[in-house]
This record gives C-alpha cells, sequence and structure tokens, in this order.
C-alpha cells in the first residue's frame, strides 16, 4: 500500500525515507529545546519546535537529516528551528556523511520571531553551502502539505538535489503573500489550478527547479534519495557560471510568459492542457525530451 | 358527446373549461406553444390565478430559476393568495414570493439553505406551512389533494411542438407534469435550449402547454460531490466497523444512504479494505443513490453491478454514459434519474439504508432540527425506515428480523438495517448524542405538530462512532437500548453517564462491539487506505471521464 508523503507528519516521512530502525535523533521532544519568543506572544511552543534532526542510515550509507513539520506554524523558521538545521549541517561540515536529507515543509521565515527567523535561514544557508564545499551532497525533499517557500524555498534552491512530487510547492513567495503585496489581480491565491500550475512539482521540474519528480509515496522518495545520493554538485565556480547562464537563457525564453501554461506550449509540451491530469510516469515520459535541466 | 341527466345540475367539467379560459388568455400573447423570454410575466400573470396550487420545480439539485425569478416579480396586487406546493425551497426567490405577498401557503419538504429565513417568516405569519413532507409523501400528494393547478417546471431541452428532454436531471420532473397535465392544469417549462431533435423525449408535448428559452441555463448544484482530502482518519475507522461488523456481517447486497463524507470513507475503501476481506462480489452490489464521484473507484473495482438515482451529479455526465451496465441509461447515451422511483427503491428495494445526523436521543431517534432554522425532511425518513409494507425476502432482512423478533414461536419477520454513523463530537465540539432532541423545542417554537424527527429510534438497528457499534437489534429492553447508546457516545456527557458494569456486560453480549471486538487494527486506519486521496484521484479512477466543476479542482 502507498502511504501518502503529503499527508504524513514530519517523523513519520522521515522514518520512512530513512533505512528502518536507524534514525537517532538528536535534541528530540524530551529535549524540551522550544522556542523562547512564542510564550511572549501568548502562543503554543512545540517540544521540537517543529523540526526533527538526527542521524541514520540511507540505503547503508550514512546521512544526517532533518525533516520540518508543516503543522506546527505552517513549518515556519524560528530562532530555534533554525539552528537545529545549522548545527545539524554545521555537523555534516565537521563528519562528512555521505549526504544530509532535508524534508522541507515551511512558509519560511517565523514572523513572530522576526529577526532572529530571518538571521536563521542565512545561517542555514551559509552552513549549507559550507557542507556542499566540503563536498557533502544535500538532497531536498518536497512535498508536504504546505510546500516550501520564503527563505526555505532558497535554501531548497541551495541544495545539490531538489526532489518534489507533483502535489508538492516550491517558491520564493507563497501564493497568499503575492496576492497580498500585489493585488488579486496579480495572483489569486484561492485558484488552486493557478498555484499548482505556477509553483506546484510537475512545473518545477519542466522549468529544472526540480531535478527529479515522484508520486506521492513515501517509498517513492526514498528511492530518489537513494538515487541522489552520487548526484553532487560541488559549488565551483565553473558550475556557478553554468547554472548563472542557464537562468539568464530561461529568462530569455520565458521572461514574458504570462501563466505557466504558455510555458509548457513555448516547451514544446502538445498537450499542455492536460498536464496536471497526467500521472507521474506518463508526465515523466512527455516531460522527457522538453524539459529543461539546471 | 353524451346528454347529461335533466336532474343533474353539477358542471362536471369545471377544471377543463378553466383550463381552456387560461390557454386564451395566454393565446393573445404570443402564438404556438414557445413564449419568447420577454413575454414569460405576462405568460405566468395570464395562466396562473389567485389561489392557485402552484408547484415550482426545485429540488436540491436542478432549479426552474428563470421562471421562479418571473414569478416572485408578477404583481401581487393581479397574483396573490397562491398556494406553493414543491420538494425544495433552495432559491431566495421560492421566499420572496411570500415576502412580495404572492403566495400565502406553503407545502413542502426539504429547505436546507432557505432554512433560517424560513423560519423567520413563519415567524412573522408571512407563511402558513401546511405541512413539512418527504419526498414521497409529497408526490403522493400530487395525486391526492395537493395537485397543482400549475406546474413551472425545468427542461434540459425542448424540440418545436414542445416534447422535452430532461436527460440525466430528470429528477422530481416526470411526478410533477403527470400530476398537473392529467388533472386539467397548465404546465410550463423553461429550457436551456430549444432543438430541432431531441436526444429523447422525456416528457412527452401534450403533457407541456408552454415552454420558454431562459436566458442563462438553468442552475444546478454538484451537492453531492465530497472531496476524499476531507475525511479524517475516524472516519476511515468507522468506516472499516461498518464494513466489518455490518455489511459484511449481514451481506448487504442492496443498499441506500445519505452522502456524506462518513458514507464516502465507507466506499472509498470498498475497493481496498472491503477487498482484502474477500468481500467482492457478496457485498454493496446494488445501489439506490445519486452518481456521485467518489463511487467511482468501486465502479471501477468491480463492486458494484446497478446503481438507479434520484437526480445525477454534476461532472459525472460522461462516466455515466460509458458506464451503462451500471447506470440506467437510455438508448441516446445519457443516463435518466426519477426521483419518485428511486425513493420507492430505497425504502421497498433496499436491505440497508446508512446515514449521519445531528442530534441522536437515548432512545436513538435522531434529528437534523436546529433551532431557529426550518429546514424539513427530504427523502432520509422514508429510506430510514423499515418498510412494513414488504413481503420480498432477502438473507440481510431475514437476518435482522431474526435478531429483531425473538425466534419465540411468534410471528417471523424481516427487517431492514437502518444505520446512524456518527463521530461523538461534532463541529465546534457539539455532542452529537444528547439526552432531548433540539426537534422538541423547534417544534415548540414553530408551532410543529410533532417534534422534527428524521429517523425514529424504532427504525435504528446500528449506531456506529469511533468507540464502537450498538447493535439496538439486539437489545431487550429500552433500558438495553439506552446503556447500548451511552456506550458508544464516548466522551460525551451522554457516553459519561454510562452504567459502565451494564455496557461491559453488553459488549459481552456482542450488543456492543469495539474496533478490537471486531478483529480491526486501529492503526490501520489511516487515510492511506481511501482507495482515492483526492479529487484528481478520482479524476484518474475514472480514465478521465469524471470531469469535476472548478470549485473542485487544483488544476
Amino acid at each position: 500500500m502507498k502511504q501518502s508523503y503529503h499527508e504524513a507528519s514530519a517523523r513519520k516521512r522521515l522514518l520512512g525515507v530513512l533505512d528502518p530502525d536507524s534514525f537517532v535523533e538528536l535534541l528530540p521532544p524530551q529535549a524540551r529545546v522550544t522556542s523562547p519568543h512564542l510564550p511572549a506572544l501568548d502562543l503554543p511552543v512545540a517540544f521540537d519546535d517543529g523540526v526533527v534532526v538526527g542521524a541514520g542510515a540511507l540505503n547503508g550509507r550514512r546521512v544526517l537529516a532533518a525533516s520540518e513539520e508543516g503543522e506546527f506554524m505552517g513549518g515556519a523558521v524560528g530562532e530555534v528551528h533554525g539552528a537545529k538545521l545549522t548545527g545539524l549541517l554545521e555537523r555534516a561540515v565537521a563528519q562528512k556523511p555521505d549526504a544530509v536529507l532535508l524534508l522541507l515543509e515551511s512558509g519560511g521565515v517565523r514572523l513572530h520571531e522576526a529577526n532572529a527567523g530571518l538571521i536563521a535561514v542565512s545561517e542555514i544557508m551559509r552552513a549549507l553551502l559550507a557542507a556542499r564545499a566540503a563536498g557533502v551532497v544535500v538532497i531536498a525533499l518536497i512535498g508536504g502539505t504546505y510546500g516550501c517557500f520564503g527563505g526555505m524555498g532558497i535554501v531548497a534552491k541551495c541544495c545539490d538535489v531538489v526532489i518534489m512530487s507533483e502535489e508538492g510547492r516550491l517558491g520564493m513567495s507563497g501564493p497568499e503573500v503575492i496576492e497580498t503585496a500585489h493585488g488579486v489581480e496579480e495572483f489569486d491565491a484561492r485558484d488552486r489550478a493557478l498555484v499548482w500550475r505556477t509553483v506546484g512539482g510537475k512545473h518545477r521540474y519542466l522549468l529544472g527547479d526540480a531535478d527529479d519528480l515522484v508520486e506521492d509515496d513515501i517509498a517513492a522518495f526514498r528511492a530518489a534519495a537513494i538515487r541522489a545520493l552520487d548526484a553532487a554538485r560541488p559549488p565551483t565556480l565553473d558550475n556557478l557560471l553554468a547554472e548563472h547562464a542557464f537562468l539568464a537563457q530561461r529568462l530569455h525564453l520565458f521572461g514574458t510568459c504570462r501563466d505557466a501554461l504558455d510555458i509548457w506550449r513555448a516547451l514544446g509540451l502538445k498537450t499542455a492542457e492536460s498536464v496536471a491530469l497526467l500521472d507521474t510516469a506518463g508526465f515523466l515520459e512527455a516531460a522527457e525530451k522538453i524539459r529543461l535541466r539546471g | 358527446m353524451t346528454a347529461k341527466p335533466k336532474n343533474l345540475t353539477r358542471d362536471w367539467g369545471t377544471q377543463p373549461a378553466n383550463r381552456i379560459a387560461r390557454l386564451r388568455r395566454a393565446a393573445t400573447l404570443f402564438p404556438g406553444k414557445e413564449a419568447p423570454p420577454e413575454a414569460i410575466g405576462r405568460l405566468l400573470a395570464a395562466v396562473i390565478e389567485s389561489g392557485d396550487r402552484v408547484c415550482l420545480e426545485g429540488n436540491n439539485q436542478k432549479q426552474a430559476d428563470f421562471l421562479a425569478k418571473a414569478l416572485a416579480a408578477l404583481d401581487p396586487a393581479v397574483v396573490h393568495d397562491l398556494h406553493m406546493v414543491q420538494s425544495v425551497l433552495a432559491l431566495p426567490e421560492h421566499l420572496d414570493i411570500f415576502e412580495r405577498g404572492i403566495a400565502t401557503k406553503l407545502d413542502f419538504s426539504f429547505s436546507g439553505p432557505q432554512g433560517a429565513r424560513l423560519a423567520r417568516l413563519v415567524g412573522e405569519g408571512r407563511i402558513d406551512i401546511g405541512s413539512i413532507h418527504t419526498y414521497l409523501e409529497l408526490f403522493a400528494r400530487y395525486f391526492v389533494d395537493l395537485t397543482p393547478r400549475v406546474a413551472l417546471i425545468v427542461a434540459e431541452a425542448a424540440d418545436r411542438a414542445g416534447n422535452l428532454y430532461t436527460g440525466p436531471n430528470t429528477e422530481d420532473t416526470p411526478a410533477i407534469v403527470e400530476a398537473t397535465a392529467f388533472k386539467s392544469g397548465i404546465v410550463v417549462a423553461q429550457v436551456n435550449e430549444v432543438r430541432d431533435t431531441l436526444p429523447r423525449v422525456d416528457i412527452p408535448a401534450d403533457w407541456v402547454d408552454f415552454f420558454v428559452h431562459s436566458p442563462a441555463p438553468h442552475y444546478i448544484e454538484p451537492l453531492f460531490t465530497r472531496d476524499p482530502a476531507h475525511i479524517s482518519e475516524i472516519q476511515v475507522l468507522m468506516a472499516m466497523m461498518v464494513i466489518k461488523g455490518i455489511y459484511a456481517e449481514y451481506g448487504v447486497q442492496r443498499l441506500n444512504y445519505g452522502i456524506g463524507f462518513d458514507t464516502a470513507a465507507v466506499e472509498l475503501l470498498l475497493p481496498t479494505y472491503a477487498a482484502d476481506l474477500g468481500l467482492r462480489g457478496k457485498i454493496c452490489k446494488y445501489w439506490a443513490i445519486n452518481p456521485h464521484p467518489t463511487l467511482i473507484p468501486a465502479i471501477e473495482s468491480g463492486f458494484v453491478e446497478s446503481i438507479h438515482s434520484f437526480g445525477s451529479e454534476l461532472g459525472m455526465e460522461a462516466y455515466i454514459a460509458a458506464r451503462p451496465d451500471v447506470f440506467f441509461v437510455g438508448a441516446d447515451g445519457s443516463m435518466r434519474s426519477n426521483r419518485a422511483f428511486c425513493q420507492a427503491a430505497g425504502h421497498y428495494a433496499c436491505d440497508l439504508f446508512i446515514g449521519s445526523t445531528l442530534q441522536i436521543d437515548l432512545a436513538g431517534n435522531s434529528s437534523t432540527a436546529t433551532l431557529g432554522r426550518i429546514t424539513g425532511f427530504g427523502g432520509a425518513p422514508n429510506m430510514g425506515a423499515d418498510a412494513r409494507g414488504r413481503r420480498h425476502a432477502s438473507p440481510a432482512w431475514l437476518k435482522a428480523g431474526r435478531e429483531s423478533h425473538p425466534q419465540d414461536g411468534g410471528m417471523p419477520r424481516g427487517r431492514k438495517l437502518v444505520v446512524q454513523v456518527v463521530e461523538t463530537y461534532r463541529e465546534h465540539m457539539e455532542p452529537a448524542f444528547v439526552e432531548k432532541l433540539d426537534a422538541w423545542k423547534l417544534a415548540d417554537t414553530a408551532h410543529m405538530p410533532l417534534p422534527p424527527v428524521m429517523i425514529y429510534g424504532e427504525d435504528v438497528t446500528h449506531v456506529v462512532t469511533e468507540e464502537g457499534i450498538a447493535n439496538l437489534l439486539a437489545c431487550r429492553d429500552d433500558d438495553d437500548r439506552e446503556q447500548a447508546i451511552r456506550g458508544v457516545a464516548g466522551y460525551t456527557p451522554v457516553g459519561l453517564a454510562r452504567d459502565r458494569r451494564k455496557v461491559e456486560n453488553l459488549r459481552d453480549r456482542g450488543v456492543i462491539r469495539r474496533a478490537e471486538d471486531l478483529g480491526i487494527d486501529k492503526r490501520r486506519a489511516t487515510r492511506d487506505l481511501l482507495a482515492a486521496r483526492s479529487i484528481k484521484d478520482l479524476v484518474r479512477a475514472s480514465g478521465g471521464l469524471y470531469d469535476p466543476p472548478r470549485r473542485f479542482r487544483n488544476w
């Protein structure tokens, strides 16, 4: 039976992706390391501050892993939440595991913690790039209910590999943020079709933002993570220049498109309207020849 | 003509004569049967007389909305004191007609969305309610003492002669038209289009006096579409108990139910959980139910032999047309529904009814009445009732009968299974189990002759909650029954007031069965067990044939 990654909790996802009984949690809920800011606002805390971090094995290989819980404040990054992620990535620099897995589900910075959250996100990025520079492959898995937005959207794009499901969403500003800032004419966050074809997994895969697209199934995410274990893209100058050239070319090709559908048609996807209904296998087949690769 | 006996002075043809007078008034407005849309007000004023009984077609799905607007816009100085007889009050215009003084009396069945306003107008004395009916009762009265003088109905299409195609959403139309047309009444239809030829004739032209091409297509509500994304794990657990503890136990093959998330969970476990239990071909083969999308996986996995429907469901048309072995599909390729026949089927030809409710009392009476709203009954009371006129037997009916009538040499009987499935707490933490139904107070404030009970306790055979199944058939007396209900009422005040020893005793006797008593592993009760977890899964299960309304899509 398939186990939905989309609907699972952070812990269930992490335990399902790693080898059975291999995970050892760092700063588990029993340690009660909670947000120092939320009680001041009369808000409830979570004993893990919404993120599970620790060490485990993936296909017998040694990995560090983190999993964000969208059900606690939308996975938003507060001071403790961010420090746990930063600490995990710094540990990777020191211990050189075979990979770091980041199971991301976050709306970005936890606004209640303001600057502490903002600083936390920049520290995560710094530590992440340090880990990659040390030769550790960092893999982002995105398929949770709350998507991956804001600062954590940037963190995802700092990884070597991004694995998504169709249900997953990845972006900078989330749909509601765009609507609030620029008006409903610019982006109608309640138009779920618009949201998914703009930030959903299939679109991200076609644009080269996601490297792999899998079924909404924990086992499928695990298999893709195993495939990605040796897909390191060290942050060398050559690699960075190539990525910049790719992004410039992408902007040149599609910068004037008003809708994802226009991009799909421009990519040469014959049945752009039916993309949403294709199952994963059918979609991967249709996308194989035409998708961009970053 | 035969000569009249001289000593009889009564004129036996006043109704046909009055009909001819109405038609003559209308004939001055435009030639033929097709009314120009801009003449609709004048047509209604010509054929409707003050004091008439008028049936305005509208049920919980399709609505004669153009005719409703036209009726509500008539001059109350000219047309007044109408007696409305209609299935459902769904549109604001249905009540505008009363507020504007065009109608004063009302006989109906259901008023869901207008329930609060209806209660207010009744309170102000603006509406005199005759009776609140079930659908079958109201249809029956169309042929007895509530025959319409004028019926304002709705169809998909008309041809030039006035034949009507009502298609998948045929629903109440045949019952209304037959009662009106054969008692010298006037039938006016609004249609979405006028075509030279129709796919098929659902209502023959000589039962239809006028038709009008409405400026916008009539409204249809996708009332029975449930997004599987909103099914909870508690509902999955209750569905497992229903399948293993009731469907499998009694071998229920013919069924009907109220569509909601609880029952959607049951449907979506058929291809997974029920199939694992080896129940395919043994349960849930014949259905009287609307063709709603969460049924698709059960149909595709081979559980379902046949489905007859009260109405249709928006977006299901192509899927239904592609499954004529299952649905009632005409030679033209589209389904025909019929609310009256399907209600009769639900009452007499089904072995089980399952539905949810808002409140259940200690005797098992259930009600959806809430204070300040008059919502009526719809069809549930007829289908959720033992059919005492039933004489044909089936294994499920006989087994339920044996349980309810002790084998002491008395008259053996059969029994319909009537199941109520509820979470112990509803939304907003309102307990589903209460000592006294709100229906009592509502009856008092709204001057109803009886508390509006949807399903009487004596008809209920099983109550299912997340805490277990209470088999009321196996209760020996009222005290057993009360404790059986308390015993599955969880942490509600009713549940906490249980007699614990008695409840354990009932459990030993098998009157109360918990998930573990049924061999159900609660850890398996996850959403992963659902055959579809989203609307998109349903579209895929249908091979792309199901075309969900926009509001249910994320693509």
